[in-house]
């Protein structure tokens, strides 16, 4: 039954995708997308507990028999995935032109089905094709909805830096295979400690990272998701994040080796670059004047924090405490299922800010004042999640993230118990950014008074917006029976049951209940409680007494609120100049004159941050493309085509390895 | 480096022990409005009025027979030229400072006392604060004597505090509004604009003879004839400037701490 | 006009007869305007300084009807705003001006005359609706526009500041005055000089004497009186006293700005005692009620003043040091608020603020009025130009003025204090002082009867208003309030 929901699913994305290049309208593949995504929503809670088990197809790649397989964890991930997928392509681009709706659906439809690949196919060259189908359909996505602009650079830069990680898993998946002398991943996990499983391990970080937003990596994603919609956005950090995340935890919690020195050295490896990559993320996302700029970075951030906890999980199992590893793991799909809900919610908002301002820039326009309330719920919800505020799922993770720390402290080795309390220092940091980043997002960006608009937001997207906070907020509150789910993985994983022990009737704990505990269901049911008293006290105020209503206090004056309304950059200029070894901010006024200096008639202000990566890596890497594109200047079309093509020889080259190692 | 506290510490107690204890004001030698004693007036001189910069003296046009003089201490700038002016002691330099009165007629000086000091808004007053107070200033065109008189209540010679009183920086929590100057024409909108930013129930004093009428400038093209044409106001304070402990006086006035020490124009002790 | 050199000139040669004091080493102080005539234009004077001990330079310029004086804005930029103020109280357009907006009527006022015109008598204040400033425009999407005020936190003037501002960092300042404008220049119209002297003690509260005794010694010029000795010894204690009271606030205020609780606690209870020993000398402790054209009012006593003076000192000496020895405080002066003598001196800085900033002159010592000339006038000079600078430059004086106190009083002798003055022989007088925030000039104008038909008042925190937005730009935030407190302004003399 759930196998046949499964052909259903990849039979109506790869049916739209077909379809757009045929039907002008766009309708049908619309609804293939969405039909696909429901389905695809039924086939993962249906299998949640258990799994889908394996089955072959009649195919054979590199010698190996091509099988499809959807584990607990991969069931877990494309759930929460799918949920805001679905919402999305219901909702479809923010882009107007019906070409562009077209190649939208189309990129969708390719990022889907290869997004389901690499949740699914269980070797390495399969794994590689629907990893290349996958990113493709991102870039075409990104180029679909620019298409009438056309510009193509922010696509392919993505599609540049996602090539190296390309290599990078090609290269990964290369060494384990011909140390398995197998390229199905049955045969992957028998490696040894050694500077090949390191080697391996770093190899499978820059991979999967390239797409997770790893450093330098997350420099692709703000150029990317900036020139996207709203929706290009909730799939990017849905469903193929997840992807993504899903790759990398199976190849280090499956593949690598579980203990050894060399192990540690890639756990240790991993929490750094992971916490190192989650701190700049969310620093950049804090300085951020556009919804999709920071909420792309924003997912970066989520993504490397879920490597540092990867990273936890392997670092506690090579101090063997099993039970501890399974805790991080577990913590670690929490914390991308909250994010997945929570950033879909807000990607839908930043559509439905588009709509009403027919901008992406966070600024005070007034929205809330003049739309639904459901639309504030909903997004008020994501962002206390993302900001990890109680009692919503960002916060139970990041909570469970704090505690796993702790624990792991107490129980092991010298230089793990540093790395451990390094990365909480990080990741304490990261929260308190996090926290200031959608304190931004939401209270300039919607909160905020301002001019007027010009367009309401639809019904339908309130609704999207709502029934997705309303997840993040479910989520939390039935997370001690969600953790059933994963008993059975951790089990099968780790060889003990973490998630039991994770939760003490409606208590979450974490492990046990001496360390500490919260319970979100229970306080979801105190916190409205508790606002009964101030109500009740304003109630009692008004008694006798009849409201009067003031005008703002400016000092004595009235002010028109636009102009003096509080600017992204003035909400977070302090820590951009605290942090300035970080950022490198220019800021350039230029003043001009009447006639002499003193009178001064204009200022022009311009600001910048400096990208990190920017000038050392990236820069002299695309001058040195750009040199060597000169010299072989007649190959280049310039054409999106022609990298099409390279793509398509990179294939047929993966086809010729496979054949060659044949 | 020096350490503040100790030096502090060392210094002791600078503060005033008044109003526990009479006659520690600080204010020796200040010279307050001068007395009126009708009896030593000679018959159609006028030269006090004359002499008057702001109208405070006038000669009452009620058509009485002999000229009466009218003075209206909340016009007085306690410039002292008047007692300069009598030629025969009618006019009497003074210490009497503590004018804060509620009623402005109260201001004006009568041949005989209508009433004692109004003491109306008593119990209402009590009800609602209590002892404490916190006051919004409102600058509304002052010479800047005020503010330099209500700056040193901040003193430690004064200090304000002792008395749970305290300045404000927004209306918002304000029960006293606290208007010096004679209200002008640019400074009219926000002294309406921090009364209605003030929270219910609130209280308006007028502080300094500009506040109380004008005084010496109000009028002309830039300003009102103090606060009384703009609001309503509580209690009332002239001088120019009042001292800090007069300004203290009228506050505790207002809070009912202190009783009205002026009626009629005349201190009536 | 008594007390100047006067040059009668067209409005064609203002231009170069400027640029020629400004090349001798001169600098413009002042520009106003009167009506000679009640139906005919205004003429409008310029008060320039040539060096010290030299007399003031004064050109006269009459205009023709409908006569548009070109702007002295761009050559003397400290003119911009008196050119602005003449124009808002006098109709006058300057040609070229580089920022011709109002200055000290607000955007939205509408007087049916200009007010200073003779035939403008209003019933009640002029019309007004609240409009908004002219601020420079701004590019950039990131900036914001801050408002601050006329209700400000605390006790304090009343006066909007706007800044652009992207968090913390302020790109621009721009301070909105004259929401106190009074008026005051219209007030002593048609008075006599003994009551309209009150009006001068009552344009800035703590600058009673400074006031008073520039527009008594305008009168005196004018009039061709001089006080008797005493009298001018007291002036000078007087003035000294004022100093005195006001640079102890200033420095009580400053240490309320860098958070030094006791530091503030103790300036201000100094400043408290130095307003005590006001008030049992003169009766007032803003020293107020005693200046008079020709002299005094009356006669005081200073026997008990040295003393109490000396009880006074060591404390006061105490808690200086003891300030320049406080890491916290010094630290939030030095470099903040930087004003550089260029600036200074083009704009018009005024009194301890120029000094600080590396200008050498002092009206008391320069131009001595008073018993000034006969007395040994300190004068200190600092040339960082930062806040640090501007206070040491105050501490400095406090010193200086009890010295001077110290030698007025073993040399005062006793006499009358009041000369007859011949109000009717009077026509024009210019009178100075320098006050403890800078220099106060009044210019006269007498009619037959001796009544005034015309006073302009310069006060030095109108100069130094003009000059402070320039070392604010492209600072921050925190450093604002320091910085102002460190130029030690009022609004009342500014705004009139």
């Amino acid at each position: 039954m759930l196998s046949d929901l499964l052909i259903l699913t990849a039979a109506l994305w790869a049916a739209s995708f077909i379809i757009t290049l045929v039907e002008r309208s766009g309708v049908l593949a619309r609804i293939g997308l969405v039909l696909g995504c429901c389905s695809a929503v039924v086939l993962s809670i249906g299998g949640l507990n258990f799994g889908i088990p394996a089955f072959s197809l009649p195919i054979y790649l590199a010698d190996t028999p091509v099988t499809f397989q959807l584990d607990v964890p991969a069931l877990w991930l494309l759930f929460f995935g799918s949920v805001p997928a679905l919402l999305a392509t219901l909702l479809g681009t923010s882009s107007h032109s019906s070409r562009a709706k077209r190649y939208w659906m189309a990129g969708t439809a390719l990022a889907l089905l290869g997004a389901l690949g690499v949740f699914g196919f269980q070797d390495a060259m399969s794994l590689l094709v629907a990893w290349e189908v996958m990113s493709f359909g991102g870039a075409v996505m990104i180029l679909g909805e620019r298409v009438e602009s056309r510009g193509s650079r922010p696509a392919l830069f993505m599609l540049a830096l996602l090539e190296v990680g390309a290599v990078g898993l090609v290269l990964a998946l290369l060494l384990l295979g011909s140390q398995a002398n197998t390229f199905a991943f049955a045969g992957f996990g028998g490696m040894t400690s050694s500077a090949t499983s390191f080697f391996a391990g770093l190899l499978l970080l820059i991979g999967f990272g390239a797409k997770l937003g790893l450093l330098p990596f997350y420099e692709w994603f703000p150029a990317a998701y900036g020139s996207g919609s709203g929706a290009t956005g909730t799939i990017f950090s849905g469903v193929v994040l997840n992807a993504a995340f899903f790759g990398l935890q199976r190849g280090a919690a499956a593949w690598l080796p579980k203990t050894g020195g060399w192990s540690t050295s890639i756990a240790i490896v991993y929490i750094l670059v992971g916490v190192l990559s989650a701190i700049l993320a969310i620093f950049y996302a804090f300085q951020e004047e556009d919804w999709r700029r920071l909420l792309s970075f924003s997912s970066a951030e989520n993504a490397c924090i879920g490597i540092a906890t990867l990273g936890v999980s392997l670092l506690l199992t090579a101090n063997s405490h099993p039970v501890l590893a399974a805790l991080a793991w577990n913590v670690a799909l929490l914390h991308l299922a909250g994010h997945s809900l929570a950033k879909g919610a807000l990607f839908l908002t930043a559509d439905g800010v588009f709509h009403a301002n027919g901008e992406y820039a966070i600024r005070q326009r007034g929205l809330l004042r003049r739309t639904s309330a459901v639309l504030g719920i909903g997004a008020v919800f994501a962002a206390m999640s993302l900001a990890a505020l109680p009692p919503q799922a960002g916060f139970v993770s990041e909570w469970y993230i704090f505690q796993t720390l702790f624990r792991g402290t107490q129980a092991t080795t010298l230089v793990s118990r540093l790395t451990l309390a390094l990365a909480a220092a990080g990741l304490a940091l990261t929260a308190a950014v996090a926290l200031a980043t959608f304190v931004k997002l939401f209270g300039i960006g919607l909160l905020g008074d301002g001019h007027e608009g010009r367009a309401p937001v639809s019904p339908i997207r309130n609704g999207a917006v709502f029934t997705l906070g309303l997840c993040v907020l479910g989520l939390a509150v039935g997370m001690p029976w969600w953790l059933n789910c994963l008993s059975t993985a951790n089990l099968s994983l780790f060889g003990a049951d973490a998630a039991a022990s994770m939760r003490d009737g409606l208590l979450l704990i974490p492990l046990s209940n001496k360390f500490a505990f919260i319970s979100p269901t229970k306080l979801v049911v105190a916190m409205p409680a508790l606002t009964l008293i101030p109500v009740a006290l304003i109630l009692a105020g008004r008694v006798n007494r009849t409201l009067r209503r003031a005008p703002i206090w400016y000092g004595g004056r009235r002010e028109a609120s636009s102009g003096i309304a509080t600017t992204s950059l003035a909400f977070s200029n302090a820590l951009r100049t605290f942090y300035g070894f970080i950022y490198g901010p220019t800021h350039d006024v230029r003043r001009e004159y009447d006639q002499a200096p003193y009178f001064v008639k204009r200022l022009v202000f311009n600001q910048e941050l400096a990208p990190i990566f920017g000038p050392y890596l990236f820069s002299p890497l695309v001058r040195i493309v750009r040199s060597l594109a000169t010299a072989i200047r007649p190959l280049q079309s310039g054409y999106l085509n022609f990298y099409n093509a390279l793509i398509g020889i990179l294939l047929v080259l993966i086809l010729a390895l496979s054949l060659l190692i044949q | 480096m020096p350490i503040w506290t100790l030096y502090g510490i060392r210094k002791g107690i600078a503060t005033t022990a008044w109003p526990d204890q009479r006659g520690d004001e600080g204010q020796e030698g200040l010279l307050g409005f001068p007395r009126y004693h009708p009896e030593a007036c000679e018959e159609g001189c006028h030269a006090c009025a004359d002499a008057c910069l702001p109208g405070a003296i006038r000669l009452a046009k009620d058509g009485s027979e002999p000229e009466r003089l009218s003075i209206d201490y909340g016009k007085c700038i306690v410039c002292q030229l008047c007692t300069e002016a009598c030629p025969s002691g009618a006019m009497e330099r003074s210490e009497d400072w503590a004018f804060g009165v509620r009623n402005r007629e109260d201001l004006r000086w009568a041949e005989a006392l209508s009433s004692g000091p109004a003491n109306e808004v008593k119990e209402k007053i009590k009800k609602v604060f209590g002892r404490s107070l916190h006051i919004r200033h409102v600058d509304a065109g002052s010479c800047n004597g005020c503010e330099s008189e209500l700056q040193a209540l901040n003193n430690p010679f004064y200090n304000l505090h002792r008395l749970g009183i305290f300045f404000t920086p927004s209306p918002r929590f304000a029960d006293l509004l606290l208007v010096t100057g004679p209200v002008t024409y640019a400074m009219r909108d926000a002294l309406l604009e921090t009364y209605s930013a003030m929270p219910e129930p609130r209280w308006v004093m007028a502080t300094g003879t500009c506040a109380v009428s004008g005084g010496a400038v109000g009028g002309g093209y830039a300003c009102w004839n103090g606060v009384d044409d703009v609001l309503q106001v509580d209690v009332y304070i002239p001088g120019c400037p009042p001292n800090p402990v007069a300004i203290l006086q009228a506050l505790l006035l207002l809070l009912n701490r202190d009783r009205q020490r002026v009626a009629g124009g005349r201190v009536a002790e | 006009m008594n007390g100047t050199l006067e040059t009668a000139m067209g409005p064609a040669e203002l231009s170069v007869a400027c640029q020629q004091l400004l090349g001798q080493g001169g600098r413009m102080q002042m520009a106003y305007a009167w009506y000679p005539e009640a139906d005919a234009p205004p003429e409008i004077l310029y008060l320039g300084d040539q060096a010290a001990r030299q007399p003031f330079v004064l050109f006269r310029c009459r205009l023709a009807p409908q006569q548009q004086p070109p702007s002295l804005a761009i050559v003397s930029p400290l003119l911009g705003w008196y050119e602005r103020e003449i124009h808002d109280l006098f109709g006058v357009t300057f040609e070229g001006h580089p920022e011709p907006y109002p200055l000290v009527l607000h955007e939205g006022a509408r007087p049916v005359l200009p007010p200073l015109d003779p035939r403008f008598h209003p019933d009640e204040p002029i019309p007004f609706t609240p409009s908004p400033w002219q601020l420079p425009e701004i590019h950039g999407k990131d900036v914001q526009r801050l408002p601050f005020g006329p209700v400000r936190g605390d006790v304090l003037e009343s006066a909007q500041i706007v800044f652009y501002y992207i968090g913390e960092a302020i790109l621009h300042c721009h301070p909105q005055l004259f929401f106190k404008h009074r008026g005051m220049e219209k007030r002593f119209e048609g008075l006599y000089p003994k009551q309209a002297v009150l009006l001068a003690e009552r344009v800035s509260g703590v600058d009673s004497v400074a006031h008073s005794l520039a527009f008594c010694q305008a009168i005196e010029v004018a009039c061709d009186c001089a006080p008797p000795l005493r009298a001018q010894y007291l002036r000078v204690i007087l003035a000294e006293l004022e100093r005195l009271y006001n640079h102890l606030h200033y420095l009580g205020h400053l240490c309320h700005t860098t958070t030094l609780k006791v530091g503030e606690a103790e300036g201000k209870l100094l400043e408290e005692r130095a307003k005590q020993i006001n008030a049992t000398l003169t009766g007032s402790r803003f020293l107020r009620g005693l200046l008079t054209p020709g002299g005094l009012r009356r006669d005081f006593d200073v026997t008990g003043l040295h003393r109490k003076l000396d009880a006074l000192k060591p404390e006061i000496d105490t808690y200086m040091s003891n300030l320049e020895k406080t890491n916290s405080h010094l630290d939030r002066l030095m470099t903040t608020g930087p004003l550089p003598l260029k600036v200074a001196f083009d704009q018009g800085a005024s009194g301890p603020i120029k000094r600080a900033s590396g200008i050498d002159r002092d009206l008391r010592r320069d131009h001595p009025y008073a018993v000034y000339g006969d007395l040994a006038v300190k004068v200190p000079v600092k040339v960082d130009g930062d806040a640090h600078a501007r206070a040491q430059v105050r501490m400095e004086e406090i010193g200086a003025s009890i010295e001077l106190i110290e030698q007025a009083l073993a040399r005062i002798p006793d006499g009358p204090v009041c000369a007859e003055i011949d109000l009717q022989r009077g026509r024009e007088g210019l009178g100075w002082s320098e006050g403890s925030r800078g220099s106060t000039y009044y210019a006269v104008h007498l009619d037959h009867a001796g009544r005034l038909i015309r006073v302009k008042v310069k006060s030095p925190s109108f100069s130094n208003w003009r000059v402070f937005p320039f070392t604010v730009h492209d600072t921050n935030m925190m450093d604002y309030a320091i910085n102002e407190a460190s130029f030690g302004l009022t609004m009342a003399g500014c705004d009139r």
